[in-house]
């Protein structure tokens, strides 16, 4: 038993090798740290005597610091509002990046897409903040552009900061135009890694160019697709914090449509700044991403055992 | 030859041509705008931005937002330095782990592929949170205060991982690594001499992902570093944005706002700290996207 | 090719070794260090006798240039005088809440630093144990602050008993008042002497808002809370005493006759278009104020206010109170120093804060740099400032003691009498002294934070009714557990009560 064990070692030491330097990482900056979760289910206090003494002396409170994130009506909205939006995101995400992806690869002069993957790059850079402030001076009340436009058309002006409907329709545009750019790169890298030969070979039984983004470009996509989808729902009891607080100004009135997880932590423990409950929430949220993230790979792996995670 | 035989069956009819570039364009544009109006406002006077708002022609120009944020940030030569240093080292390091780790857990024949492929996807979504990898950076690792803080903590990320190993196994067929095989290559050897030009544009992709991660990171400078030689330039630009930000909130502090609030051009030279901390690196996506390119077919490895 | 890709092979190879060895290394290292590092603070605090001890400092504001430069100096008075050296860290201002919060939490070894009611919680992390009580140490090496503070100070800087920090002497109590843009007022020969109220400045909003329509005539932003005579127990909830009560009953301020008539003002300003339309989520007015675009303002005032505020807008401001002059809690902890509860030396710690409290040499030498090099004195306490004093900008009152600085050349000879008159006319607030222990109510609070952000801003502002959001609000601050929080305020405040 423990001769075919080593044995094992010994014929995949190559392997072993490779994966060597990323698991030493992993150890010190993943695991090593993920020992601290257990801060989670302490009333954390400061020792003078460093953290592990703090973590010892720390008095055990169990669920407690959970509570908050299910003890009032707001637990709903912020979970609805959570899974809903990353939902849509995750949706309309695939599609528009895979389908910009296979535009930009299908443009005759290169020259020009190049030009265009490069601006559709940019907004990336842009901070929430800065996004923050070019949708204010176009949805502010009295200096707006867009209330401008409304008044001159001889309609009323709208206070959209307060006015909570048009929000989710705005703040799903918003982040498909932060984000589609960066997404899109992984799907653009993965058709040009796509072997010419298949096209080709397609091209001489016929196949015209709707036929070969159907039956070659999409299906060489599809283990990336399903990988990318498979980590984004791992992900999807998190919000980007800074496009639903910063990009609807914090907005109390608002909160229906924009409150989500992470914004509810952060404005329930700002004042606080108990790392026990902070520590709570984000376990919470990992946690539910990872019972859901086992779902799926099992519902892909029954379809295709090779495009699941594991 | 074969070029342009793949031309004329590749192309799209001229309509849809059309059409593509009208969706990519206007799109680019949008994705642009703001960004210009960025640079405007960073070179706007700060009495005419708050009288006028934004403007695409503003009445007066000024450089004083740049002027302040040289005069505060004095080092930001420096600073620029200690970011070029961290994001081209801290690339090259991510992209030999990544990769071959990617690799490895790519490859069918390797026997505990399951197993490490569970070890780096389960870190995605677990993480012991900030104050317990502060501790083993600063105290284990004794990395507070060197450059290592700024680099090391990033190197490694699990989404790359798997994203790298999907390409490699997309992308790079089981016959040519057979064929290595055959040829008596090494694991090593085959990596680099056959899958490795293979997976260009993923590896591409990875790098340029990951030297955007370095150049955008600020907060690990935050935590890390306390020399102010060593603070990279996000970092300093964050430190002088949050600064403001703080200082403004708390205007209702006597004692804050009597003194520090002076002559404080908040509105441009938040813009032109976005320039400053934008320009060169959008020069990278260019560069990464020169291995985007088609064409590299398993015949071209082979000879 | 192949001699390329074996020499890549091994490239590859070094890398990896050297990357793991260095991790490994870098771990082995750390313990051999900590074991020295010990072993040299064992032996430290043996021979203390003849070798200074270096005491860490963080504290507040933009990183100095010549900071270290100035400590150079320093130490060599306090080396000789108290046997201590410092090394100040400074951390920028939107920095410093978030990295000490980090490092305290993870043991950093630490032995001085800043806290305050905004920055850095002083209550919260003096109950999460972050700091050394100092009773005694004030008893043992701080009999120089107890002499130089007002008792107040000391008083109100109490948590559970207890002193962490010493407060730094500047103004105690919190005074409200009006800000005018005093070149509005003179065009309109407007007369701001029977101006107090919140209702009484409608006259004036109305004469601005009818002849400049540029104008904001009432500027405010989110954080803006409506000025009523009440006593809050958690800054930004609305749940306080009454400021001239005396059995300490804690209610629901919204639902008090003076918050509902000045919501009720606000409305009115609001629909009026005294208070921009934005106000409800607008952070910061300083566009307005750089732009002169504004007319009135409300501000915490101090000694000379209006000279700073001209100065730094540059054009006259003026001003009128809005409120009494109440020392409340959290006006006491506007800027204290702290002794980290894991210093090895809280006694040398103490030492130093009581130098830097008293003696006006390190006092100045701390707050302004070096003599003829930042700064030039020009009387027996008046200096002026150097080219170089840029590379040593400090925030004078976050360092300790600020009636023994220097005055500078635009300020009155009785700057720092006005302060203590300043300061001895406020009057006590009621909880002056106590200060509530969340640890009990932690779940309810995070609720309660929520619902006070949805309502609280734009209720305050005017920019909703109030007649329809109140109520709405009370309702959902009381499903949140706002009662309960309430209830636990008033058992803490009642304990506290029966001990005074």
């Amino acid at each position: 038993m423990l001769k075919t064990f080593f044995k094992d070692l010994i014929k995949n030491k190559a392997m072993l090798l490779m994966v060597l330097p990323g698991t030493i990482w992993f150890f010190f900056f993943s695991y090593l740290p993920m020992a601290g979760t257990v801060i989670a289910f302490k009333q954390y206090r400061y020792s003078r005597d460093g953290f592990l003494a703090s973590i010892l002396e720390s008095k055990w409170v169990g669920l407690q610091n959970f509570k908050f994130l299910f003890s009032t009506s707001d637990a709903y909205i912020i979970t609805r509002n959570t899974v809903l939006y990353n939902v849509v995101f995750i949706v309309l995400g695939l599609f528009f990046s895979v389908a910009m992806a296979v535009i930009l690869s299908e443009i005759v002069n290169k020259r020009l897409s190049k030009l265009y993957q490069t601006g559709m790059f940019m907004p990336y850079f842009l901070s929430w903040v800065i996004v923050g402030y070019f949708v204010f001076s176009f949805l502010s009340t009295d200096r707006g552009v867009l209330n401008h436009i409304l008044t001159s058309l001889g309609k009323d002006p709208v206070s959209w900061y307060s006015e909570s409907t048009a929000w989710p329709y705005m703040l799903v545009l918003i982040s498909l135009w932060k984000s589609i750019g960066y997404n899109s790169v992984v799907y653009l890298a993965a058709i040009m890694g796509i072997d010419k030969s298949l096209y080709e070979a397609a091209m001489i039984d016929g196949a015209n160019k709707w036929q070969q983004i159907r039956s070659i470009t999409v299906p060489m996509l599809t283990p990336l697709m399903t990988i990318l989808t498979l980590l984004a729902i791992g992900r999807i009891f998190y919000a980007d914090f800074g496009l639903f607080y910063q990009v609807p100004r914090d907005s109390g009135a608002l909160y229906s449509v924009t409150n989500v997880i992470d914004t509810y932590v952060y404005r329930g423990l700002k004042t606080t700044g108990e790392i026990g409950m902070s520590t709570a929430a984000g376990l919470y949220q990992s946690f539910v991403g990872f019972v859901l993230i086992i779902a799926s790979n099992a519902i892909v792996r029954k379809f295709n055992k090779d495009n699941a995670l594991l | 030859m074969l070029k342009r035989r793949t031309r004329d069956f590749h192309q799209l009819s001229p309509v849809a041509n059309a059409l593509f570039h009208v969706i990519a364009a206007s799109l680019a544009i949008i994705a642009v705008f703001p960004f210009l109006f960025v640079l405007i406002i960073s070179f706007t006077d700060e009495n005419t931005l708050a009288r006028n708002g934004y403007r695409l022609i503003p009445e007066k120009w000024s450089v004083d937002a740049y002027h302040y944020i040289f005069q505060t940030g004095d080092s930001l030569l420096r600073s620029y330095g200690v970011t070029l240093f961290v994001t081209i080292v801290g690339t090259l390091i991510s992209l030999c782990i990544i990769t071959l780790y990617a690799y490895a857990i790519s490859r069918k024949s390797f026997k505990y592929r399951g197993f490490f492929s569970f070890i780096a996807f389960f870190t995605m979504l677990f993480n012991g949170g900030l104050v317990p990898t502060y501790i083993v950076v600063t105290q284990l690792l004794d990395m507070k205060d060197s450059i290592w803080a700024l680099i090391m903590p990033m190197a490694v990320n699990a989404f790359y991982i798997m994203i790298m190993r999907t390409f490699f196994s997309t992308m790079v067929p089981d016959a040519i690594i057979e064929s290595g095989r055959i040829d008596g290559a090494g694991e090593f050897q085959t990596f680099i001499r056959l899958v490795l030009p293979l997976s260009l544009p993923g590896i591409a992709t990875i790098a340029l992902f990951s030297t955007l991660g370095y150049w955008n990171d600020w907060f690990n400078a935050l935590l890390y570093i306390d020399n102010p030689d060593l603070v990279p330039l996000q970092s300093m630009l964050m430190r002088i944005e949050n600064s403001m930000q703080f200082i403004l909130q708390n205007s209702n502090n006597a004692s804050l706002s009597s003194g520090i609030l002076q002559n404080m051009p908040q509105d441009t030279s938040r813009m032109a700290m976005v320039v400053l901390a934008t320009g060169p690196i959008i020069l990278a996506y260019p560069f990464f996207q020169r291995y985007f390119v088609q064409g590299l077919t398993i015949g071209a490895v082979k000879e | 090719m192949r001699i390329k890709s074996k020499s890549k092979k091994s490239v590859l190879y070094g890398l990896t070794l050297l990357l793991s060895a260095g991790m490994v290394l870098s771990a082995c290292g750390k313990n051999a260090d900590n074991g020295g590092n010990t072993a040299a603070s064992n032996s430290n605090t043996e021979t203390s006798t003849e070798k200074p001890v270096e005491l860490i400092w963080y504290t507040i504001g933009t990183p100095q240039k010549d900071v270290d430069k100035v400590m150079a100096e320093v130490n060599k008075y306090t080396s000789e005088k108290i046997g201590v050296t410092v090394k100040m860290n400074m951390l920028d201002w939107g920095d410093y809440d978030q990295k000490m919060k980090v490092m305290t939490a993870s043991g950093e070894p630490m032995d001085i630093m800043f806290s305050a009611s905004w920055a850095f919680d002083y209550v919260q992390n003096s109950r999460k144990g972050a700091f050394a009580s100092l009773d005694e140490l004030l008893q043992k090496e701080g009999k120089g602050i107890t002499e130089v503070l007002d008792p107040a100070f000391l008083q109100g800087s109490k948590v559970d008993g207890h002193n962490y920090g010493i407060p730094a002497n500047k103004e105690l109590p919190a005074q409200e008042v009006w800000r005018f843009n005093k070149n509005l007022l003179d065009k309109y020969k407007l007369d701001i002497k029977g101006v107090g109220s919140l209702e009484s400045l409608e006259p004036l909003l109305k004469t601005i808002k009818a002849n400049e329509p540029t104008v904001t005539p009432f500027a405010l932003d989110k954080n803006y809370v409506p000025y009523v005579p009440y006593d809050y127990i958690i800054q930004g909830l609305p749940m306080g005493v009454k400021l001239d009560s005396t059995d300490l009953k804690v209610v629901n301020v919204l639902e008090t006759p003076e918050m509902k008539q000045a919501l009720q003002t606000m409305r009115k300003y609001y629909k009026a278009g005294y208070v921009s339309a934005e106000a409800a989520t607008t952070t910061s007015v300083s566009d307005l104020q750089t732009a002169g675009k504004w007319f009135l303002d409300r501000a915490a005032t101090q000694p000379f206010a209006d000279n700073a505020w001209s100065s730094s807008y540059g054009y006259p401001v003026v001003s009128t109170p809005a409120s009494d002059s109440i020392i409340y809690n959290w006006s006491v902890m506007g800027s204290l120093q702290t002794i980290s509860a894991n210093s090895e030396h809280p006694d040398k710690a103490m030492a130093f804060l009581n130098l830097l409290n008293t003696d006006p040499y390190l006092r100045n030498l701390v707050d302004s740099g070096i003599e003829g090099v930042h700064y030039k004195k020009t009387a027996d306490n008046r200096m002026e400032n150097l080219a170089d004093s840029k590379n040593y900008d400090m925030p004078t009152f976050s360092l300790g003691n600020i009636m023994l600085t220097y005055l500078n050349p635009s300020d009155p000879d009785n700057k720092w009498e006005s302060f203590k008159e300043f300061n001895s006319a406020g009057k006590k607030a009621p909880t002056l002294g106590f200060n509530f222990d969340s640890s009990k109510v932690a779940t309810e609070l995070a609720a309660v934070q929520n619902v006070k952000e949805e309502f609280m801003s734009a209720l305050y502002t005017g920019t909703v009714e109030p007649d329809e959001y109140l109520p709405k609000a009370v309702e959902k601050l009381n499903a949140a557990g706002f009662g309960k929080i309430i209830e636990e305020a008033q058992r803490q405040l009642d304990e506290w009560k029966a001990a005074q």
